[in-house]
């Protein structure tokens, strides 16, 4: 017999870190062997309550444990936000395909993200760095609606000595704490220099972010087939089997979660 | 091909009931066809037309534990043509790479022609036949005095190998019987579909573009669900966490919510953008990725519409490219 697909594998909470007020990071070891390239997803199980899916958020290269970043939407995710360290948790995985490492090597790669949407993009960019010398230049553009929204706040700066290219921007802040770009995220473009003909550019942050910031990044010369998105449905087997995830076509479990702005540029309301 | 003579056929029903549950369509009083289990004394029929549920859930039950199959393998005694077209595509979506264990791949197929056809039936407007042509194990046609079987693979072979003192070699004038009842159905098929014309090729280029179409059919379509739920050809579930394993929900894409994210974003949260994209899914979609059409044509959806959406027109309005 062929293996149950459905299966979770036992997984054992080692740390919960507080990200914001709504969002924390879960630190998981596995019972069995795991690993992932980056950009796969999983589905993360609460025994006998509900299971919902995430993208890990650290790099594809550290295996004792993984970490994934969660923000606090609905019923399950409320359930998952009160697990202590020591509880056991449900994962299934990897599921879909991760971004085409092969494919970015020797390119300016161009990181935009914005609020939750820096969990994917994080271990994107810790499994960038943790072999920068194939890379070109790794340039981070992150959004945030206020600095206390800023996820991974105190890991800015030693990614900076890693040699990633940070800047950012928050939409508002009331006080005048915050030193760096106020403004909406596609605002930092006029901040730094691009290569956009040539350059590879990721995408992942709330629909309308990633609206707006894949026409900015079309407008200043992106071609859409180097713009990579990673695409939020709603995942329920993640197996490209119960249709839930439908994107035009595509089931976006199987055939991504990351696409191509030029394979699905046609689909209508891919914003929604 | 073989023969088996009408006086036969409960001996042989009778020795494939020995390890196997079997289903059959049974006539009901009103005229409409249910599955019923066969069992000693009952008399099994497999003329008619396609059943009111179409043969899917007999390969993943509506709602179902995900735990270890058990019961016996099942035998479908009188699938229909149309029911066995759209089992393709489930067999693609569910056992094709990662498998999916529990679709019950071990339920054998014996499929029948269509001696008649429901007022909604048009499969023969998409260009498929009121009969199975592969994807069967056995297939039974009809001649005068019995049946005319054919096998579709190993299965089915073994069986008529099996039981070889029940069958004769099918004569030609029994051949040339069969085709005649097939041509009665198709005759029937070709009546009440009359001047009903669909080219799925223009269906599927014009179908992106016509919202008017869409818009209009949406407009009383309740999302109530019932035509994916009866659709032979619709995969869709929702898997559910239970208390010791995980539970599958058959689900459909008519239902607000389906598409609707964790964070609330919804890309569907609209009746037109919903409709479209079930008829998009039927004609496009899966043609492009599964290679097979998601309509049968078996017009259940037709029967089970709260909102009386006749599908084949909804097919004739985006070939007309224009609201009719
Ligand atoms: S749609 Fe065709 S194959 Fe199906 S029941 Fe009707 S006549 Fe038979
Ligand atoms: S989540 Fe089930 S098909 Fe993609």
């Amino acid at each position: 017999m062929t293996a149950d697909i459905y299966k979770t594998m036992k997984a054992n909470v080692e740390a919960v870190v507080d990200e914001t007020p709504l969002i924390k990071t879960f630190v998981l070891k596995t019972e069995e062997a795991f690993s992932f390239q980056t950009g796969q997803f999983i589905q993360f199980t609460v025994p006998g309550e509900g299971e919902a899916p995430f993208t890990p958020s650290s790099s594809q290269f550290q295996k004792e444990y993984f970490e994934t970043t969660i923000m606090k939407a609905g019923r399950v995710t409320g359930i998952i936000h009160s697990l202590k360290e020591n509880d056991t948790v449900g994962i299934r995985g990897p599921l879909g395909k991760g971004y085409p490492l092969k494919e970015f090597e020797s390119r300016e790669i161009l990181i935009l993200g914005g609020g939750v949407g820096m969990a994917p993009l994080r271990s994107l960019l810790l499994t960038l760095l943790d072999e920068k010398d194939k890379y070109g230049r790794i340039v981070l553009l992150y959004g945030a609606k206020n600095p206390v929204d800023i996820v991974y706040s105190g890991q800015f700066a030693g990614w900076k000595k890693r040699g990633a290219e940070i800047y950012r921007s928050v939409d508002k802040c009331e006080t005048d704490q915050w030193k760096e770009k106020i403004g909406v995220v596609t605002e930092l473009f006029d901040e730094v220099k691009l290569n956009p003909s040539k350059g590879i550019a990721v995408v992942c942050g709330p629909p309308v972010m990633m609206k707006f910031g894949t026409f900015k990044l079309l407008e200043i010369g992106y071609k859409p087939e180097n713009i990579y998105l990673s695409m939020e449905k709603n995942m329920s087997c993640g197996l490209g089997k119960c249709g839930h995830c439908a994107l035009g076509k595509y089931f976006a479990c199987k055939d991504g979660p990351v696409f191509k702005y030029s394979l699905i540029k046609d689909i209508g309301d891919i914003w929604d | 091909m073989k023969f088996l003579r009408k006086e036969n056929l409960e001996t042989f029903v009778e020795k494939m009931n020995r390890d196997s549950d079997i289903f059959y369509p049974e006539h009901n009083t009103n005229g409409s066809y249910s599955w019923a289990r066969y069992e000693k004394g009952k008399t099994l029929s497999i003329t008619g037309h396609r059943t009111v549920l179409p043969l899917k859930y007999f390969f993943f039950p509506p709602a179902e534990n995900l735990k270890e199959k058990t019961g016996k393998p099942a035998i479908i005694f009188g699938a229909r043509g149309c029911d066995v077209r759209g089992l393709q595509l489930l067999k693609k979506i569910y056992l094709d790479d990662p498998e999916d264990i529990y679709f019950r791949k071990d339920t054998l197929v014996f499929s029948a022609d269509c001696t008649s056809c429901h007022q909604n039936c048009f499969c023969t407007v998409l260009g498929d036949e009121p009969w199975a042509e592969d994807d069967f194990d056995l297939n039974f046609s009809f001649a005068r005095d019995g049946f005319l079987i054919s096998a579709g693979g190993k299965k089915g072979n073994e069986i008529l190998k099996n039981n070889s003192d029940l069958f004769e070699e099918a004569s030609d004038s029994q051949k040339m019987e069969m085709l005649n009842a097939r041509s009665k159905t198709k005759e029937y098929l070709r009546k009440q579909n009359e001047d009903k014309k669909i080219n799925l090729k223009v269906c599927a280029e014009k179908a992106g573009e016509n919202l008017d179409v869409f818009e209009k059919y949406a407009q009383t379509c309740v999302s109530c669900g019932a035509c994916t739920n009866v659709c032979p050809a619709c995969f869709c579930f929702f898997l559910a966490e239970g208390k010791e394993n995980k539970i599958r929900y058959s689900d459909s894409c008519q239902y607000p919510g389906y598409a609707r994210v964790a964070g609330g974003a919804n890309p569907r949260r609209k009746m037109t953008p919903r409709f479209k994209h079930r008829i998009l899914c039927k004609f496009l979609y899966r043609p492009a990725m599964q290679e097979i059409k998601g309509c049968t044509g078996c017009g259940r959806c037709i029967s089970g519409c709260q909102g009386k959406i006749n599908f084949r027109d909804v097919l004739l309005d985006i070939q007309a490219g224009e609201k009719r």
